[in-house]
């Protein structure tokens, strides 16, 4: 019977089988490798602490699945293959719950590997170790674990595919970007960037985050230097945290040892431009949705648009994790339903509801805009706005909850009020009858814990960690804080330093306060003060004037010391580096440093001659120098540009001109073209009509003239 | 071990199949048209048969029903997948019948007496080994599939019945099957189609740049203006996402406005709907028929939190408001879809 089958024509299902299965044969073609991705599920900061002191963020729940299941649901619907998930913090669990998903059947169409060590510290090493590990053949997708999305990628890799073939080797990476205008929600104002990029490439010019930044300072020369016709600044740009890159990237983090982080590596790169020759390019999309959940603002907005179904095909009754018994039921008004969920009489689901299975909630209570996870208790005359309460909850009768979160196994006992931004971690108890303040933080770990356990990996057992605690630091529930049953610590009023405080509630909420409409009058008066105490100062300013000075020391010492060119100019360049300058500032403050040079020695008062007789030697010691930066006829406009900002004060100079050409630091095309140039000012346009100006133009042309007249 | 090896392949091919399913709804799926589902459906169907392990016909439809039940539940929305499993599941028993040199006929029609006096299930008739009955039941599914790939020609050959010259057609969105139709009239005769272009994903727009190609005269309306165009219309000619049980439609978002406008006017209406989107669901809630997608489409920008913005896809069309339907087997009422449904599935079969 097997022998009649064959028989039959292969259908289209079949065809289309064949082309998946064909990639694993690991052809040599190009076109024909699966694609990788590289998923990063630890975020290296501790931005939910306390509440990823118990769970890794990956596993946290989102509409009561897993982030890192949304996130391979991501890639995986964009196509790829073969997924290295990379875990550092309580890297067992997330192992542990890989296994046990729907990732790791035979059937799943990606294959992924889970790869822990505890020597991660940061996006860095691990890119370093894919690239130790020769994991990575070719292009591959860079996520984190908390990376939610449904943007379909396809476009950008061919881009980036084309790009790779024609220009080989060139670009190495892809940042895909959503369009969202400021003020969107899922702008996480951590997160705001400042994007220029080539309007017809589409590569990446400058890149910026733009986080308490009151002045850009921007570097046009970059975007000049690169020739491009047009060029976009944009602000209205969401970084979605994933990036196409080529197997290049983690060879240049391998080189690169001091790289930490992706923005690191693009302000790295984007330096270094000219040197490496590597270029980053972009991809903005406007449909789709991709955000990162970074704070639990971002939690807020994220899970609040899951159930508001912006991720469709990814919704709560999709059930794309295939879990057993997570099938839920959507009706009206987004309210989502998982089996077994008993509804007390008298209570309303308003709007955007998820409750998960098996869940019990008493009579008369309110439901509006809230996750409630699995095996929950929830009693009569409860208030829920805008809560996330994950699994195994208790809350007794009479309690609000507004902006919450309250983690697993949380006891909310009778008559307590959560106000807005209220964090309650793994296994605390609260109650009876007291209100928390709005960001109250609460866990059962101690804060003063932190700096202790700091290093190593705290696989915790509850009820151990529980012992240890009552027996060194017994009796520090604070019944004010918790109420007279309550347990837990608050982590607000901390050990810390009162600046810090502010911080960590603001850590956890993440920065963006304003953009969440109930705490709009307060966020104005914080970003008022915030107004009159941090004044405008450009770092990339300072930067400059130091390097200045820098390069004066550098001169000077090479005078005394009678240090060669070559070395002067390997001192330059490696201060160049260090303080970020582009090749083109270089030039004028060298040029700027060498012609006020004699006035640093003899003081600003000195004549013309003398001027000339200290300035030559310099020049002639120096013009290798010179000839070093100074090549294209670009770079001579320049030279003159800046010598002409310091001679506009003293206009007596000008035999230093003369003394320029003839060491041939500059080319007579390009004293004349920027002679010829209009001049703005009336300054500069006196100073063009100057006698020995004049003379030397005017003797140039003659020059000219002869040696034309000679051929 | 071959035979472990082909168990693999064949629950790999499930699992994929199921994923795409899924998938498809975001438009990133390979799987487009129904049609194509519904061909893709029966050969992995055929693919179960052929590979699956089983020694007789209640095995076998066992085994298509567990894997028709998860492949139901996957996409929902996409009741051709059902049907063509329902499909199956009757050739399955009418095979079985022939083997055992019964007459299909008496078997399906069970009397009201014949079904007091038997009791159980007939399911326990169906445990009788036939050698023959595994290639009988491919070579029908193979029918079943040539059936399917003409499905759209049978349809679009009966246009000249319907489209006369100078006519002016109204249609909705983009069907593939409307779509030939009027090609199909086009070749003979010149009139004029009116598209409402069924905002937000404008599907309306990529049927007037198909039609105008072949010279059809083709106008480009929104939605709202349906009932101001409708006084010119001589005829709707509509597709459908399914046809329920009842001889109503759930159709693409805008098609009960537009079928009310029809009424209002007493221009007939004409849906194209090839055998295989006929559904044994019965309308109960309207609200169980739509899927709701991303509203990214509709609401740009998120305003603010507390406006809520919905997307859903299809509307529920009831029977009253249709005149007639062309299928790949001709046209029929709506008062007559019932009928052609007790020949198309066995009423066992209604619930998988």
């Amino acid at each position: 019977p097997a022998a009649t089958v064959l028989k039959y024509p292969l259908s289209n299902m079949a065809g289309k089988a064949g082309r998946q299965s064909r990639p694993r044969k690991a052809d040599k073609d190009e076109e024909e490798k699966p694609l990788q991705a590289v998923l990063v599920a630890d975020s290296f900061n501790r931005r939910f602490f306390p509440i990823t002191k118990d769970q890794p963020r990956a596993l946290l729940p989102l509409a009561n699945v897993s982030m890192i299941d949304y996130t391979l649901e991501f890639l995986t619907s964009t196509g790829v293959q073969e997924t290295f998930v990379f875990c550092c913090w309580m890297a067992s669990k997330i192992k542990e719950h890989l296994q046990k998903s729907k990732w790791c059947r035979p059937t799943s169409p990606n294959v992924v590997h889970v790869i822990t060590s505890d020597l991660y510290r940061s996006l860095g090493d691990v890119l370093r170790d894919v690239d130790a590990k020769a994991l990575v053949r070719s292009d591959f997708l860079l996520v984190y674990g908390d990376v939610v999305s449904n943007i379909d990628v396809s476009q950008a890799l061919q881009e980036h595919k084309q790009r790779r073939s024609m220009d080989k080797n060139v670009s190495v990476m892809t940042m895909i970007f959503k369009e969202s205008p400021p003020g969107h929600k899922t702008r996480c104002e951590d997160d705001d960037i400042i994007v220029a990029m080539d309007g017809k490439s589409k590569r990446i010019l400058h890149y910026q985050r733009a986080q308490a930044l009151k002045k850009l300072h921007f570097p046009m020369v970059r975007c000049l230097e690169v020739g491009s016709d047009e060029f976009e600044i944009r602000f209205d740009l969401l970084d979605c945290h994933i990036s196409i890159c080529s197997p290049q990237v983690a060879e240049l983090f391998t080189d690169n040892f001091d790289y930490q982080t992706k923005n690191d590596f693009v302000r790295g790169l984007l330096v270094n431009e000219e040197i490496l020759g590597n270029q980053i390019h972009m991809h903005v999309t406007r449909d789709g949705y991709g955000a990162r959940v970074s704070n639990l603002l971002m939690y807020d907005t994220v899970s609040s648009d899951t159930i508001r179904r912006w991720i469709y095909p990814i919704t709560p009754e999709a059930n794309f994790a295939d879990q057993e018994g997570q099938s839920c039921t959507h009706s009206r008004h987004n309210v989502y339903r998982e089996p077994g969920v008993s509804l007390g009489h008298g209570s309303q689901m308003e709007e955007n509801v998820l409750i998960g299975r098996n869940t019990v909630i008493g009579a008369n209570c309110t439901i509006s805009n809230t996750v409630i996870g699995a095996n929950c208790v929830i009693g009569d005359n409860v208030t829920l706005d805008r809560a996330y309460i994950w699994n195994r909850v208790h809350i007794a009768d009479n309690v609000k909850v507004k902006q919450s979160v309250i983690c697993d196994n949380v006891e909310v006992k009778h008559g307590v009020v959560l106000s807005e931004q209220c964090v309650l971690a793994y296994n605390v108890v609260v109650g009876p009858d007291i209100t928390l303040p709005e960001g109250t933080v609460l866990s059962m770990h101690h804060p003063d814990e932190e700096d202790d356990e700091d290093e190593d990996e705290f696989l915790s057992d509850d009820n151990d960690v529980g012992y240890s605690k009552d027996k060194t630091k017994q009796k520090v529930f604070n019944p004010a804080e918790v109420g007279s049953e309550g347990k837990g610590y608050r982590w607000k009023s901390s050990s810390l330093d009162d600046t810090e405080e502010d911080e960590l509630a603001e850590c956890i909420w993440g920065l963006a306060l304003s953009a969440d409409p109930e705490s709009d009058s307060e966020s104005e008066v914080s970003e008022g003060s915030h107004d009159l105490g941090s004044h405008p100062a450009s770092p990339e300013l300072d930067d400059v004037k130091v390097f200045q000075n820098e390069v004066h020391g550098t001169l000077q010492r090479g005078l005394d010391e009678n240090i060669s060119c070559d070395n002067l100019v390997l001192e330059i360049n490696s201060l160049k580096y260090a303080y970020n300058i582009s090749l083109k500032e270089v030039m004028q403050i060298l040029m700027r440093v060498v012609l006020e040079f004699p006035f640093q020695q003899q003081g600003a008062q000195i004549s013309t001659a003398q001027y000339s007789s200290h300035l030559l030697p310099l020049l002639k010691k120096w013009a290798p120098v010179f000839k070093n930066y100074v090549k294209r006829p670009q770079d001579q406009l320049d030279c003159l540009a800046s010598m002409e900002e310091v001679f506009l004060e003293c206009e007596t100079h000008w035999a230093v001109l003369m003394s320029m050409y003839q060491l041939e630091i500059l080319e007579e095309e390009g004293i004349m073209h920027w002679f010829n140039q209009g001049s703005t000012t009336d300054k500069s346009q006196q100073l063009r009509r100057n006698q020995g100006l004049l003379k030397f133009i005017k003797w140039l042309q003659e020059a000219e003239e002869s040696s034309e007249g000679d051929e | 071990m071959p035979g472990a090896d082909k168990e693999t392949d064949l629950s790999e091919r499930i699992e994929s199949f199921l994923s795409e399913l899924k998938r498809c709804g975001s438009g990133a799926g390979s799987l487009r048209g129904s049609a194509e589902t519904a061909r893709e459906t029966t050969a992995l169907l055929r693919r179960i048969t052929a590979q699956a392990r089983w020694g007789n016909a209640g095995e076998l439809m066992e085994i298509i029903r567990k894997e028709g039940r998860r492949m139901t539940a996957a996409q929902p929305s996409e009741t051709t997948v059902g049907n063509m499993i329902r499909r199956v599941l009757k050739i399955i028993r009418e095979e079985y019948a022939r083997s055992r040199g019964s007459s299909e006929e008496t078997d399906q029609q069970e009397s009201l007496h014949k079904l007091l006096t038997s009791g159980g299930s007939s399911e326990d008739n169906f445990r009788q080994h036939f050698t023959h009955l595994k290639a009988n039941v491919i070579e029908a599914i193979n029918e079943l599939l040539t059936e399917l790939e003409g499905t759209t020609d049978n349809i679009s050959m009966q246009a000249l019945e319907h489209i006369h010259s100078n006519e002016v057609i109204m249609t909705i969105g983009r069907s593939r099957t409307v779509e030939a139709f009027l090609k199909d009239a086009a070749r003979k005769r010149k009139f004029h189609v009116i598209v409402a272009e069924c905002a937000p994903f404008c599907q309306g727009h990529e049927m007037a740049t198909s039609l105008c190609k072949e010279d059809i005269e083709t106008t480009v309306i929104p939605d709202a203006a349906i009932f101001a165009v409708m006084s010119r219309v001589n005829k709707v000619i509509i597709g459908t996402q399914t046809v329920l049980a009842n001889g109503g439609l759930r159709a693409v978002n805008g098609t009960h406005t537009l079928a009310l406008a029809a009424k209002h006017h007493s221009t007939p209406l004409i849906v194209c709907a090839p055998m295989f989107k006929l559904s044994p669901q019965v309308p109960d809630t309207p609200y169980n028929h739509t899927k709701l997608k991303s509203v990214d489409t509709i609401l740009y920008i998120h305003i603010l939190s507390k406006v809520n913005a919905h997307c859903p896809v299809f509307d529920y069309v009831p029977p009253e408001l249709i005149t007639l339907f062309i299928s790949n087997i001709g046209g029929n009422a709506p008062s007559y879809i019932y009928r052609l449904m007790s020949e198309l599935y066995h009423p066992e079969d209604h619930e998988l």
